[in-house]
């Protein structure tokens, strides 16, 4: 009866101690592993007192474009003029936007896309971009 | 901290509670993810957002380093387009290496070498001028307003239904203090001839479109006849700096009141016309609705029944800025509530907080004025008297008596949004 009472004790002594433990683990020290950030900090250029006001080129990470039928096309044609994350920005758009947008392309700002390759870039849109399809 | 360790056998802890409990803190320190797993961590941001609107108060892109800027919001990177994040505007000046960025086309200038750059003043003109910055510094009395920069398409990715474009949050815009000549004392310099219309601004960026369309010139035209040209400044100074690259050096219009988009950035030519300038980006791009507020419907669009006019003025806006809904507040603790407010039709004459949604206003203190077109910082005091979720909310109102309305804006650029602004901040018990 002893013995059990003195390991009744013990028991709940021992639930204190891991108790505080864990509570005090999170009030400070509290470490997660991370992702090494994308943003590094970058050297100064150097800088020489003539005329020339430089700067150093600018950053393109891209954009994680869905893999599919008519990224091929995507990569070659729309990133002509402009970058890719002009597409992954965007919100999930209607079928009939993308088309528009991709028509804009070509009959507003002149983009020169083969007719074949402008329907798959359409296509690829209306694949992956769209409130039904978009992924995370 | 697992389940599964904290469920130890009581045959383990009989045998050495000391080793247990420190085993389990070194068994943290090898295993940090499964030790963690269920406590809090910090989730990244989406990478997009919609159907439905951008719940945050920025964009949700990327951090990215950009040449003479802080890390900043990326929204796209060629050409550079980039939001300025939420705490940056806790000063009334958003100092130049956290001022947001919007680029057209991707030929953006790296380099501009001062030996050749001038400022060239040409077209219906009876002496066209070709000025160096020297000339610009020296030459002319120096004159600085503190004006908001504002994108067209600051807050696009509020809209309902959503629009293509640029998906900012709030951060596409900046104030500073501009330091330049004033476009009238060069306008008169080059004498203006009769007949002309309009004055067109161009800088240095180039597309890779062909030649006459949108996407190979950037050009921004206003009617000879507008009174804002009065108060236009060809800005060689930003915040009492040269211009960042990404911000237009070497000089830049400043347009007073108005949408970014006429703020053309390195500045090159100005350019007087004959004709209404029917470009791609005073045409076609860059139009609202001729209604209330740029208001319009998706079906009124579509069966052409909507009249479009350039954009000019932005609407009266105000923001909070801290606290920013990421920590709690403690019930009972007399805090700041600090923000901006900004009208692009004249000085904010009076700011207004509400702590519960909107229902009840209660005015606050107005910062320092610097002008009709700076932003006017705010300041309230505030206690939550109760604890758990509370929306604040806020709103401004300029001395043509214009005030924020709480109705959304919809129209097919994306432009325009001012609606008032709110913010949920959880309140916790203090004791």
């Amino acid at each position: 009866m002893k013995k059990r009472i003195a390991a009744i004790f013990l028991v709940m002594c021992s639930l204190v101690m891991v108790a505080a433990v864990v509570y005090a683990d999170l009030k400070k020290g509290y470490y997660r592993q991370a992702e090494l950030g994308s943003v590094r900090q970058t050297v100064a250029i150097e800088l020489s007192p003539d005329s020339n006001y430089q700067v150093s080129a600018y950053p393109v990470p891209g954009a994680d474009l869905a893999p599919g039928d008519g990224s091929q096309e995507v990569r070659i044609y729309c990133n002509t003029c402009h970058g890719l994350s002009y597409i992954t920005m965007q919100p999930p758009l209607p079928a009939a936007t993308w088309e528009a947008e991709v028509n804009k392309m070509n009959k507003t700002f002149g983009a020169t896309i083969p007719d074949d390759s402008t329907q798959k870039i359409i296509l690829y849109l209306q694949a992956h971009y769209t409130v039904e399809n978009r992924k995370p | 901290m697992k389940v599964a360790e904290r469920c130890l056998s009581r045959r383990d802890l009989f045998k050495s509670l000391g080793a247990v409990t420190s085993g389990i803190v070194l068994g943290r320190w090898l295993e940090p993810d499964a030790a963690m797993a269920q406590e809090p961590v910090q989730t990244a941001m989406e990478s997009f957002t919609g159907p439905g609107a951008n719940p945050h108060w920025n964009s949700v892109g990327p951090y990215v380093a950009e040449p003479q800027k802080v890390p900043l919001i990326l929204l796209t990177d060629r050409p550079v387009q980039l939001e300025t994040p939420r705490h940056y505007f806790r000063t009334t000046f958003t100092p130049n290496e956290a001022f947001y960025v919007r680029w057209h086309l991707d030929g953006i200038p790296n380099a501009v070498d001062l030996k050749d750059w001038k400022l060239q003043i040409e077209g219906n003109v009876n002496k066209p001028l070709a000025l160096g910055l020297t000339e610009l510094t020296q030459k002319f009395k120096p004159v600085s307003v503190a004006a908001v920069n504002q994108c067209s398409g600051n807050s696009r990715s509020r809209l309902q239904p959503r629009v293509p474009g640029g998906q900012w949050g709030n951060g596409a815009m900046g104030n500073a203090m501009w330091t330049g000549v004033r476009l009238r004392e060069l306008l008169d310099l080059a004498g203006v001839k009769g007949g002309a219309l309009q004055v067109q601004f161009q800088g240095l960026d180039t597309g890779q479109g062909p030649k006459g369309l949108g996407s190979s010139l950037f050009l921004k035209s206003l009617d000879l006849g507008n009174p804002v040209l009065e108060e236009c400044v060809v800005a060689y100074l930003m915040n009492g700096e040269p211009l960042p690259m990404l911000n237009g050096f070497p000089l830049r219009l400043v347009v007073p009141g108005y949408f970014g988009t006429y703020w053309v950035k390195s500045l090159t030519w100005i350019r007087i016309l004959n004709e209404t300038d029917e470009n791609f980006w005073m045409k076609i791009g860059y139009r609202v609705p001729d209604m209330p507020r740029g208001n319009t419907t998706p079906d009124d669009v579509k069966a052409g029944r909507v009249k479009m006019v350039p954009i000019e003025r932005f609407p009266v806006r105000s923001f909070l800025i801290s606290p920013d809904g990421g920590s709690k507040i403690p019930m009972g603790m007399n805090i700041k509530l600090r923000g901006i407010a900004f009208s692009g039709f004249g000085r904010v004459t009076r700011v207004e907080v509400s702590e519960d949604g909107g229902k009840t206003w209660l005015a606050a203190q107005l910062g320092e004025d610097y002008g009709a077109y700076s932003f006017r910082s705010w300041e309230a005091s505030w206690t939550a008297k109760s604890q758990g979720r509370h929306t604040l909310a806020v709103r401004a109102t300029d001395e043509k008596g214009n005030s924020q309305p709480d109705e959304p804006v919809w129209n097919p650029g994306g432009y325009l949004w001012n609606r008032i602004e709110r913010q949920e901040i959880v309140v916790g018990s203090a004791s």
